[in-house]
């Protein structure tokens, strides 16, 4: 993974005392709470209900196991001895204290870590598959580019105060969308042209929130070299001519919808003829520089499939369920990338306490070349374990409750923090992930229902990306109580979609049973391997707003 | 007389920000750049002009803009970032040499971004202690992207 050099350090660390002297300010009521206000976000300060927040970045979600360790050890002394890990590949701490958070900076700093734009109308932290590198099907392994990105993004002077914030996702394979790029501000999938040269497809104005939109393909191939210019010439548009008298109407898809896209598009290529060879264009040297950060591990010469492992398929159906969900194919022989999956039952959906974080520090040092992962799915990933360590680890994650072998499946939720922690939401979101992970712990009967998101959000922010789940929950106020409105039929990889309302919101308590509802719906009308969206799909709503209404016979 | 930045020192302001369309036009005077464009037949010598956030720049790209001894930044709030690619536009695009001065609400912690894009003088509201501010001036000895002061990104610098 990227490695700091003497340059990356010293800006964290100025960045650091930076922030330690505008903290100072604020304590010392030198710099007003409006003032301040921006200003923390922008290094990931939120003040919640309870108490403040702190995000910190995981770039494009690759994470050392010294990194995590530290993790772990600054949730005990400064937190609650646990974190929550976000679908944008962070790490939330949920009980910091103001006057402590510079310290906390500097220990980050220590480990190459930072907080830095986590939040606040600024480009945030750049996300990608949680597979890259290691599987066969990439065009290229996103990563470098993702690194570029956050260098070219961190402290832009130009584009600190946007309209809103601004999310950037990247994908590099065409098999799958793990990033969900279509429902970011900006969304890249890596490609190659017929001369065979690196570029991006370049998608803009996708986004969830009040106003969910899937985004528009604003270039087909934009060569790699011209990436940050064109970067540059699309915020450059959206920094000048974005809303700015509505929050709501701020982020750069509404924009691009009032433009239109061939408009946007005929604006951003303006700007970027003014652009297009200057400086920022960047040079082979840099692609290179940053790929050598990339590199393959030293992997053995190993086969698939060995004894031990085809073995215990055979013999433990508990192990065969485990293989079967939480691993995925390895581009080299012998391997596999295994998910820790933070969805056991009883515990929120992200959540991970700082023995947990201890224990995937180790695991990834005994069994992944001590790196790991943060999954858009709010899951720990170890992308390169030897198959005939398959076992072992399997009886670790086990112990640690990193086994539960639900990745994919109805269980495996996302879920932001919602009316327990965050100050916006307008209901609960953890009580209803419970409540499911309680009705559904049947892994036979889930293995049967198959692939399906269920996402759950506290408020219209979105941050569970509710729009997108092909259930989607949203925590909706009613006069002062919580209640759940629920859409079907979102999704979120190469074929995203934005889901629908099924109908008037419903009380806490009936949500497991809507949920049994659409999954009779789906299991009677389903065909043969047609999953959840796939059945929705093809027979529409109908049904399922029909048997989710129904009165009791 | 009142007090402002200009090139990291602290000095007096001799221009007077004229906010007020009605008010009379000194030759100290910094006018709006659209009452200056619209009637820059009749009107008397100013020190220079201002924008206003929501202006834009390229309504200025026919005037020669080394004419001004200034142009002025409006930031209407200081998390109105649209004067940061204003004043880069200024410099980058239409090649202004002379002082760009931000004006209104902008805050000192924002000296270090707008020093890179291309602002060298501040006047800020009256509660502001310049000598505070001018410490925040350069929260950083490096930077990734290249700006106004160097074009350059870290990568051909590295």
């Amino acid at each position: 993974m990227y490695q700091y050099d003497a340059i990356d350090q010293q800006l964290v660390e100025e960045r650091v005392a930076q922030f330690r002297d505008q903290t100072r300010r604020y304590l010392n009521q030198e710099l007003s709470e409006q003032e301040f206000l921006p200003l923390r976000l922008q290094n990931g300060l939120y003040v919640q209900r309870y108490a403040p927040m702190l995000r910190i970045a995981i770039p494009y979600g690759m994470l050392s196991s010294a990194q995590l360790r530290k993790l772990a050890d600054i949730s005990c002394r400064y937190d609650r001895s646990y974190g929550h890990f976000s679908t944008r590949q962070n790490l939330q701490l949920n009980w910091p204290k103001i006057e402590d958070v510079p310290d906390i900076l500097a220990e980050l700093a220590e480990v190459q870590m930072h907080a830095t734009q986590t939040s606040g109308n600024c480009i945030r932290n750049t996300t990608t598959d949680q597979y890259a590198g290691v599987i066969s099907d990439e065009v290229v392994d996103p990563r470098p580019y993702c690194e570029l990105i956050r260098q070219w993004s961190t402290f832009h002077p130009e584009f600190a105060f946007l309209p809103r914030k601004f999310k950037i996702a990247v994908n590099a394979t065409e098999s799958a969308d793990r990033a969900a790029v279509q429902v970011h501000d900006i969304g890249l999938q890596i490609r190659k042209n017929d001369a065979g040269e690196i570029g991006f497809k370049v998608m803009v104005g996708g986004g969830l929130g009040r106003t969910p939109m899937v985004g528009v393909t604003i270039s087909e191939f934009i060569p790699r070299v011209d990436l940050l210019t064109y970067l540059d010439a699309i915020i450059r548009v959206y920094n000048q001519q974005g809303r700015r008298d509505n929050k709501y109407k701020a982020r750069i898809k509404i924009l691009v919808k009032a433009l239109g896209i061939e408009e946007f598009r005929s604006r951003v290529e303006a700007e970027w003829q003014h652009l297009r060879g200057k400086e920022s264009t960047v040079p082979m040297s840099e692609f290179e520089r940053l790929q050598g950060f990339f590199s393959e591990p030293n992997y053995e010469t190993l086969e698939n499939n060995p004894a031990s492992l085809t073995n215990k398929l055979a013999d433990s159906a508990g192990f065969a369920r485990w293989f079967e969900r939480n691993t995925f194919e390895h581009k080299k022989a012998g391997y596999r990338i295994v998910t820790l999956t933070l969805k056991k039952a009883g515990q929120a959906p992200g959540d991970a306490t700082a023995e947990q974080m201890q224990k995937a520090a180790n695991l990834a040092d005994q069994f992944s070349f001590s790196e790991l992962r943060v999954s858009h799915e709010q899951n720990l990933v170890l992308a390169d374990v030897r198959q005939d360590q398959l076992v072992e680890l399997w009886e670790a994650a086990k112990e640690a409750g990193f086994a539960t072998p639900t990745l994919g499946l109805l269980t495996d939720m996302i879920c932001c923090p919602g009316g327990d922690f965050c100050a916006l939401a307008n209901a609960k979101s953890i009580p209803i992930a419970a409540q499911i992970q309680e009705t559904f712990n049947d892994l036979d009967y889930l293995y049967d229902l198959g692939n399906i998101d269920l996402n759950i959000s506290g408020c219209m922010n979105a941050c569970g990306h509710h729009h997108v789940g092909n259930i989607g929950i949203l925590g909706v106020d009613k006069k002062g109580e919580e209640f759940y409105q629920i859409s079907i039929g979102g999704a979120s990889g190469h074929d995203a979609s934005i889901g629908k309302i099924l109908g008037p919101s419903f009380a806490q308590e009936e949500i497991s049973s809507v949920i049994q509802k659409l999954m009779n719906v789906y299991v009677e009308n389903r065909s043969e391997e047609e999953r959840f969206i796939d059945t929705y799909r093809r027979v529409g709503i109908t049904p399922f707003k029909e048997a989710a209404y129904a009165k009791a016979n | 007389m009142p007090k402002l930045i200009k090139n990291g020192e602290i000095i007096d302001n001799t221009y007077n920000w004229i906010q007020d369309v009605e008010q009379e036009v000194t030759p100290n005077s910094i006018i709006a750049a659209q009452k200056w464009l619209s009637e820059k037949n009749t009107i008397s010598n100013v020190a220079g002009i201002w924008l206003e956030a929501g202006d834009g720049v390229e309504f200025l790209q026919d005037v020669d803009l080394n004419q001004f001894d200034v142009i002025g930044v409006h930031f209407p709030a200081f998390t109105d970032g649209r004067g940061f690619s204003y004043a880069r536009l200024l410099r980058e695009r239409l090649n202004y040499q002379g002082e760009i001065r931000a004006l209104g609400n902008f805050i000192p912690d924002q000296l270090g971004y707008l020093l890179r894009v291309g602002f060298n003088s501040f006047q800020f509201n009256e509660e502001v202690n310049l000598e505070k501010a001018l410490a925040l001036h350069k929260p950083f000895s490096i930077a990734y992207q290249g700006d106004v002061t160097d074009p350059r990104p870290l990568f051909l610098r590295r």
